[in-house]
């Protein structure tokens, strides 16, 4: 009998542990159902939001993705903002001014801003950001231009810098969120633990982090700018896409980011839903790698473009979820040339030029992609594409990681994967990706494309102030860059967010990170 | 019995030195640059090759493996994580519980199903319920888990409202969870009760119980069960500890914060501390699991008691 009342014994305690652990909770979290109820009446303070992934860091310097900086956005001011027609206008800083050689900004700041812990924001909490952010290696695309021995700080109030080089695109840049102000008391005393009491001028404030389940931050009632309606936000890490629209559906969200393709029709038909888009600034590229054979032959690139018929592969993937992309300059993007089409599918053509090359007999090659199941999916309709002009592609499809190192040792044929221009500013779309000195090894330049004229014209853009003048160059360099053809444009991805019907006072950006802080409900 | 315990608890330093070894092997040869992957793919080569000393991780492998294991073995410290900062084990321990809570709801799910319509099964082995439950445990071990999970959440949730489809505050937010995971182990643990049961339920000690004039209840508890279960015990030993790895797809489906979530996030950042914490704490918990179960047959059968020495 003792065997028996062991076990009943030990199957009680599972049982008991599983009960008391059900129970338990972390408190950190909030009840769905609960947020649901809430949520259905007028006059709501709170907003809860679906994530499809977890932030790394709320260290604005740390880390460069959408999923923090969507965090950060509401809980850090920057120097300037940038306004819906992505043109920057002034934040913390009550005016600055650019120098005439492009190279010396000054920074006015407003008086009176307060960080979360009540001190307040003087020059040299400015000063002190601006150098980490300079000195940080995830942010160092942004701001690594800065000279870091050149700031000086009049007075409290005041802050002036210098940049390496003279770029137009820089004074964006420091609207991203790596530019956020931090306060140098807080930062210095924290240290690494810094990222788990993060402490900003924005409108809202941190208030718990519970890693890969919820993030939450308070309204900050002492913020400078204009007071919220909201009291607390809930970001909530909802990896599944289909969850993401059924917790919208069923009221445990009030919003939902990354709506997949497939719920699209869902949130759409639901009279109690609201879907916003705008096509963002990634482009989906197919990249030669230009140092290689065939590839290294232009005409083999444009007879492989002319054989892919990208908007019909765009509509079939995506199914009217952004659109088919017509250079490496994104919509949404300054100076993007509003006069171009998706290239001509033509198989004739593309058959002509195979053969001028020598290439008749058509050849095999591999396309390298992540596991991203529209590209894949892309890939393998490019793939009976070409089979049309007798060539045979094979795809590769590795984990991001590992196609990151193919790319970095250069043995990659053709590379599938996106681009992503994080500030309005066309510097950003293009640089990186088709200098010469920023090939596949050192840089971004995965097509490792090198072109004398197109270098020239990417340093030309830098160094020339808004103007017709610079227009013209952005033109020039997309015009280039599409006749030489080092990539295959595919398409540009959109932003897709649900939200209930009754939610106001939101405006997607095509950075892929929003402001939510002016939201509230009918 | 205190002397086994004590010499399979030595038993787990060499398991473990071999863990840490291959996974630290494996990480190593795994292709990908973890400063790429934690400072993004626009970071300057300046600031990646920064980062890499500073990690350490332009060392050599024997290097790199060394200080690992002198500050595992010194200072019992597992490293910091390259993406967050922060220490593995606090990283591990905000996971942990979540993964056990679902582990301990699916496998309660799997035993208070599994055994008795298991043992039901053998005595009325051909029976129309047989033949049911065994349909329904062919179903359940080829369902795929985020098939299942989202038939779930798509039924209790969408259509009927009544249980929430994410998170894990509350003992609501288990069930679904539990139900999906524990499904395969329902189905594994009836088929494990059923055959061994009937393995048993022929032996002359059953016919020699019934003689005696035992009600069939007892026999088919106490005689038969009790004979029967160590394969059970086996079997749901581990299930368990595989349960306790983390279950990947059901964390991925109704968002609980796990540790199988964790790993592939690290895996897939290169987080190399992260990942090799991860799994020695994970197979520190399988031994764990496999001493208990192994001391439970001490409980169970006597013969085997007296082997403990």
């Amino acid at each position: 009998m003792n065997k028996k009342k062991l076990l009943a014994l030990a199957l009680s305690t599972v049982m008991a542990v599983t009960m008391l652990a059900g129970c338990g909770g972390s408190g950190s979290s909030e009840d769905s159902t609960g947020a649901a109820a809430e949520g259905s009446g007028s006059g709501q303070d709170t907003l809860t939001v679906a994530m499809s992934s977890d932030a790394t860091s709320l260290d604005p310097v740390a880390v460069n993705n959408v999923y923090s900086s969507n965090i950060m956005q509401q809980m850090y001011s920057t120097l300037v903002n940038l306004d819906e027609d992505g043109n920057v206008v002034p934040n913390l800083a009550e005016s600055y001014e650019v120098s005439d050689d492009g190279l010396t900004y000054t920074f006015k700041l407003k008086q009176g801003v307060k960080f979360h812990n009540g001190d307040e924001m003087k020059a040299s909490d400015v000063v002190f950001s601006l150098k980490r952010a300079q000195a940080a290696a995830a942010v160092s695309h942004i701001f690594g231009d800065i000279d870091p021995d050149s700031f000086e700080t009049p007075d409290d109030y005041t802050v002036t810098f210098k940049t390496n080089v003279a770029n137009t695109g820089f004074i964006f840049g420091l609207a991203h969120t790596g530019g956020g102000i931090v306060s140098e008391k807080v930062v210095t005393e924290a240290g690494d633990n810094y990222t788990n009491e993060p402490i900003g001028t924005g409108p809202f404030k941190f208030v718990s982090w519970s890693k890969n389940d919820t993030i939450e931050l308070e309204r900050f009632d002492d913020y400078f700018g204009e007071a919220p309606v909201l009291k607390t936000m809930t970001f909530k890490i909802i990896t599944e896409a289909t969850n993401r629209a059924i917790e919208l559906e069923s009221g445990g969200v009030d919003m939902a980011f990354d709506i997949s393709t497939n719920d699209i029709s869902r949130v759409e038909e639901n009279s109690e839903l609201q879907l916003v888009r705008m096509v963002d600034n990634q482009t989906t590229f197919f990249a030669f790698n230009c140092e290689k054979e065939p590839f290294n032959d232009q005409r083999v690139r444009q007879a492989i473009a002319y054989a892919i018929d990208t908007t019909g592969v765009v509509d079939a993937v995506w199914r009217g979820v952004g659109q088919a992309a017509v250079g490496p300059i994104a919509p949404n993007v300054k100076y993007f040339d509003d006069s171009l089409t998706a290239h001509e599918y033509n198989v004739e053509k593309a058959k002509e030029l195979l053969a001028e090359a020598g290439y008749e007999n058509g050849f095999t090659f591999t396309i390298s992609t992540n596991e991203r199941q529209e590209r894949i999916d892309m890939a393998t309709i490019i793939q009976s594409q070409l089979k049309e002009v007798g060539i045979t592609a094979e795809i590769e499809v590795l984990e991001w990681g590992a196609l990151l190192e193919k790319a970095g040792n250069r043995e990659q044929d053709v590379m599938m994967a996106g681009w992503t221009c994080q500030t309005p500013d066309p510097d950003m779309a293009v640089y990186a990706p088709f200098h010469s000195q920023k090939n596949g090894q050192v840089g971004n330049n995965y097509a490792n494309f090198g072109s004398e004229t197109v270098d020239a014209l990417l340093e030309q853009g830098r160094t020339t102030v808004d103007s017709d003048e610079r227009e013209q160059i952005y033109h020039d360099i997309q015009a280039a860059i599409n006749e030489e053809c080092p990539w295959v444009y595919l398409n540009n991805g959109e932003v897709v967010v649900g939200a209930k019907a009754n939610l106001t006072g939101f405006t997607p950006t095509p950075y892929g990170y929003h402001s939510l802080y002016n939201i509230s409900f009918k | 019995m205190l002397k086994y315990v004590a010499r399979r608890i030595l038993m787990l330093i060499p398991v473990l030195l071999g863990v840490t070894f291959i996974v630290f092997s494996l990480m190593y040869i795994t292709p990908g640059d973890p400063a790429k992957l934690v400072l993004g793919d626009t970071a300057t080569e300046e600031a990646l090759e920064e980062y890499r000393e500073e990690q350490g991780l332009n060392d050599p492998f024997l290097v790199r493996y060394g200080n690992y294991m002198k500050n595992l073995l010194l200072h019992g410290d597992i490293g910091t994580s390259y993406a967050t900062k922060k220490p593995v084990i606090q990283e591990i321990s905000e996971c942990f519980p979540a993964t056990v809570r679902l582990a301990l709801s699916a496998m309660l799910v799997a035993v208070v199903l599994g055994i008795p319509i298991g043992i039901i099964s053998a005595v009325r082995q051909y029976s129309i319920f047989d033949m049911v439950s065994m349909g329904f445990a062919l179903i359940g071990i080829s369902m795929p888990v985020f098939w299942l999970g989202l038939l779930l959440i798509l039924f209790f949730s969408v259509q009927l409202k009544i249980l929430p489809s994410s998170g894990y505050d509350t003992f609501a937010h288990m069930i679904l969870p539990a139900i999906a995971l524990g499904a395969q182990s329902v189905a594994v643990i009836t088929r494990m009760t059923r055959s061994s049961m009937l393995e048993v339920i022929n032996k002359d000690y059953i016919r020699t119980a019934r003689a005696k004039g035992q009600k069939e209840l007892s026999v088919i508890i106490k005689h038969a069960l009790g004979n029967a279960l160590i394969p059970i015990i086996t079997s749901v030993g581990l299930q368990f500890g595989g349960l306790l790895g983390g279950a990947v797809l059901t964390e991925s489906i109704f968002s609980i914060p796990g540790i199988g979530r964790l790993m592939v996030d690290s895996i897939k950042m290169r987080d190399y501390p992260v990942v090799q914490g991860g799994v020695l704490i994970i197979a520190i918990a399988f031994c764990f699991v496999n001493l208990f179960v192994d001391l439970l047959y001490a409980f169970v059968d006597p013969r085997i008691k007296a082997q403990y020495k």
